[in-house]
């Protein structure tokens, strides 16, 4: 722009109007996210000595997560807890958006529509059915008892790692076929034409031509679901009891039954920085999906 | 009609539900000809490319292509491939990758891929640029792109939707030349879908008019622009001065026309013509030239410079009726005509042509 730039900086400090945006877009942001943040990672650099908080700088918390066997364990069965769920969700999200895309308008709408239902309902209410599906007399174990597949009710659907890992899956799958899908309906139909007008079939044209241009899609679902899965403690323990236990409910017991606050808040920046590299490694697809 | 027709439409008609968009068509598309089909938007030209390819099934009527039906077989399995209006190339796949594609989904072996792919991008110019992406690419660079990628899978004819329209002036010019030379160097059909008549006139063997979903004149540019059967195509290839008239006799093709100007002799080719018919008489503006002592007498009201050539203005001396617009040619010595001046115009009979008023059709 033919603007002398120092007509463009005295623009920026004068004008009151810009003051405002940038304070709406950039100082909100920095209260309300990244404040907490940065005094949770303060915390983790302190510690709870019988009970009382020492404002001391130390390496202590991040020593017991990392000499922990239980910690690591739970950690490590987490992640391979939460990738599985990723997976899941992914593939079959992946399956429903494609199918929904290839609907006419109108019919696509409504199931989209249909599978973004369960974003409008409280998250509670959401475990409280999934309960009520896998529980001891839940609605899986009464059909497979009506059906004479099983003589007593399955006891591993319910408080149990299995139950962690159908529920998070359930609740997530909306967040992982939304992204799928509007990378797919994005797509500009005639490539597929194109495609088939070189003789490529269906399988070419989702193969070399679909998934590629779905991949930032996939990526975000996957982003999406991971970091949603790793952070949820309430569903672990709705549906987890005694016998499945993640990461996140150890964070939880940390503030909210040992009243450890230190230790917790350095758990929970492990977590956090777990998240990030999720998203870190997503940011580096992007090259994936390009073939020269 | 024509034994060596490779691709032959017969009685195409296609309706989109109540409404009717093509109707009637006949047309034989020769081994190796630049077929050119031209016509306005709605015409129901690019209705026609999309149902050779097979995007779109006829209502009505059947394609051939060596005499075999083509109904039912699916768009991937043609022996045909098209250049898209907007490319339709592939963004997340490089020039070579995307000239590749028609080869790979063949299951070709890669080096013979490989080498198909570098002697087809020599042929369209773009060696340098195999791994591009199409978005790194300028608009021409794109349509060879979109040409490679047909021309690679040997097809027996290349359909090409309006590949001009995004480019701009002196680029389409350049691509009239470079799709003309690739066909004669290719020795395919090309079937060229265009609303513009200077790329058809500049590249087409024949061209298809089209109107309101009917074929209204197939000829050779020639043909079309010095015999138009209507007033639609006379007004369509560039600019046509129309007398209004009544047919008073008829020779083998010549024949006498009444007009407010006085009785003309012209050229005919519409069959039906008769005696009594109404008929325009169309004169272009290139053939009219101003004579010292015979010819119709017109009084000048308009002279415009436009570069090359200088436009004129005139009308009837008598009755300030008839306007007819000509060319002439400029330079230091000619002598300009001035508006008001008195001339005389004359023409050759052979340059004169009567055509049907109304529809070819009706």
């Amino acid at each position: 722009m033919p603007y002398p730039p120092g007509q463009l900086m005295a623009n920026r400090t004068i004008s009151p109007q810009r003051w405002l945006v940038n304070f709406f877009c950039l100082g909100v942001p920095t209260l309300f996210v990244l404040a907490p943040i940065g005094s949770f990672i303060l915390y983790s650099f302190w510690q709870n000595q019988n009970g009382e908080l020492v404002r001391e700088l130390t390496l202590e918390n991040y020593q017991a997560f990392f000499s922990d066997n239980v910690f690591l364990g739970v950690f490590v069965q987490t992640i391979a807890l939460c990738l599985g769920a990723t997976l899941v969700n992914v593939v079959t999200g992946y399956a429903i958006a494609l199918f929904a895309a290839r609907r006419s308008p109108k019919l696509r709408f409504a199931m989209i529509l249909l599978f973004m239902l369960p974003l409008f309902t409280s998250y509670i209410i959401k475990i409280y059915a999934v309960r009520g599906i896998l529980g001891h007399r839940g609605v899986l174990n009464e059909l497979l008892l009506a059906a004479g597949l099983i003589d007593q009710p399955v006891t591993a659907f319910i408080f149990s790692q299995t139950a962690i890992f159908i529920a998070l899956v359930v609740l997530y799958l909306p967040f992982a076929i939304l992204p799928i899908y509007l990378a797919i309906e994005r797509i500009p139909e005639n490539l597929g034409v194109a495609s088939a007008d070189l003789g490529g079939g269906a399988f070419d044209e989702l193969w070399r031509i679909v998934l590629p241009l779905s991949m930032p899609g996939v990526v975000i679902a996957a982003v999406f679901t991971f970091v949603m899965t790793l952070g949820d403690f309430v569903a672990p323990q709705m549906v987890g009891g005694t016998g499945g236990f993640t990461f996140g409910r150890i964070v939880f017991t940390q503030f909210g039954v040992a009243l450890n606050w230190p230790l917790g808040a350095a758990l929970a920046v492990v977590l956090l920085f777990t998240a990030l590299a999720a998203v870190g490694l997503a940011g580096l697809s992007s090259r994936w999906s390009t073939a020269r | 009609m024509n034994d060596s027709a490779l691709l032959r439409l017969e009685n195409i008609g296609k309706d989109f539900g109540p409404v009717t968009v093509l109707n009637g068509i006949d047309l034989e598309i020769a081994s190796n000809e630049f077929l050119t089909i031209l016509g306005p938007s709605g015409s129901g030209k690019t209705t026609i490319l999309r149902m050779i390819g097979g995007f779109d099934q006829p209502t009505r009527g059947r394609i051939t292509l060596n005499g075999k039906d083509l109904h039912g077989l699916p768009i991937n399995r043609r022996p045909f491939n098209t250049v898209f209006q907007d490319y339709a190339l592939f963004p997340h796949y490089s020039v070579r990758r995307n000239v590749a594609y028609g080869l790979v989904v063949r299951g070709l072996p890669r080096a013979v891929i490989d080498k198909r792919v570098e002697d087809t991008l020599k042929i369209v110019g773009l060696e340098s640029y195999a791994t591009r992406l199409p978005h790194e690419l300028s608009g021409g660079q794109r349509q060879r792109v979109a040409l490679a990628r047909a021309i690679i899978c040997e097809p027996r004819v290349i359909l090409l939707d309006e590949p001009l329209a995004a480019l701009d002036v002196t680029l389409r010019a350049q691509m009239c030349r470079f799709l003309k030379d690739m066909q004669r160097r290719l020795d395919v059909a090309f079937v060229f879908i265009t609303h513009d008549q200077q790329e058809a006139i500049a590249m087409s063997d024949r061209i298809v008019v089209m109107r309101d979903g009917c074929i209204e004149q197939i000829g050779t540019p020639e043909t079309i622009y010095a015999s138009p059967n209507s007033r639609f195509v006379a007004g369509f290839f560039g600019e046509n001065n129309l007398i209004d008239g009544t047919v008073v006799s008829i020779d083998v093709d010549h024949c006498l026309v009444d007009t407010a100007i006085g009785r003309l002799n012209c050229r005919f080719s519409a069959l039906g013509l008769a005696a009594g018919r109404p008929v325009h008489v169309a004169l272009r503006p290139e053939i009219i030239g101003i004579s010292p002592d015979e010819g119709h007498s017109f009084t000048i009201k308009d002279v415009q410079f436009s570069g090359p050539s200088i436009m004129v203005e005139a009308a009837d001396a008598a009755t300030g009726a008839v306007p007819l617009r000509f060319r002439i040619q400029g330079g230091k010595t000619a002598q300009l005509p001035k508006a008001g001046d008195l001339v005389n115009l004359t023409w050759s009979v052979e340059d004169a042509f009567a055509l049907p008023a109304g529809s070819a059709h009706g």
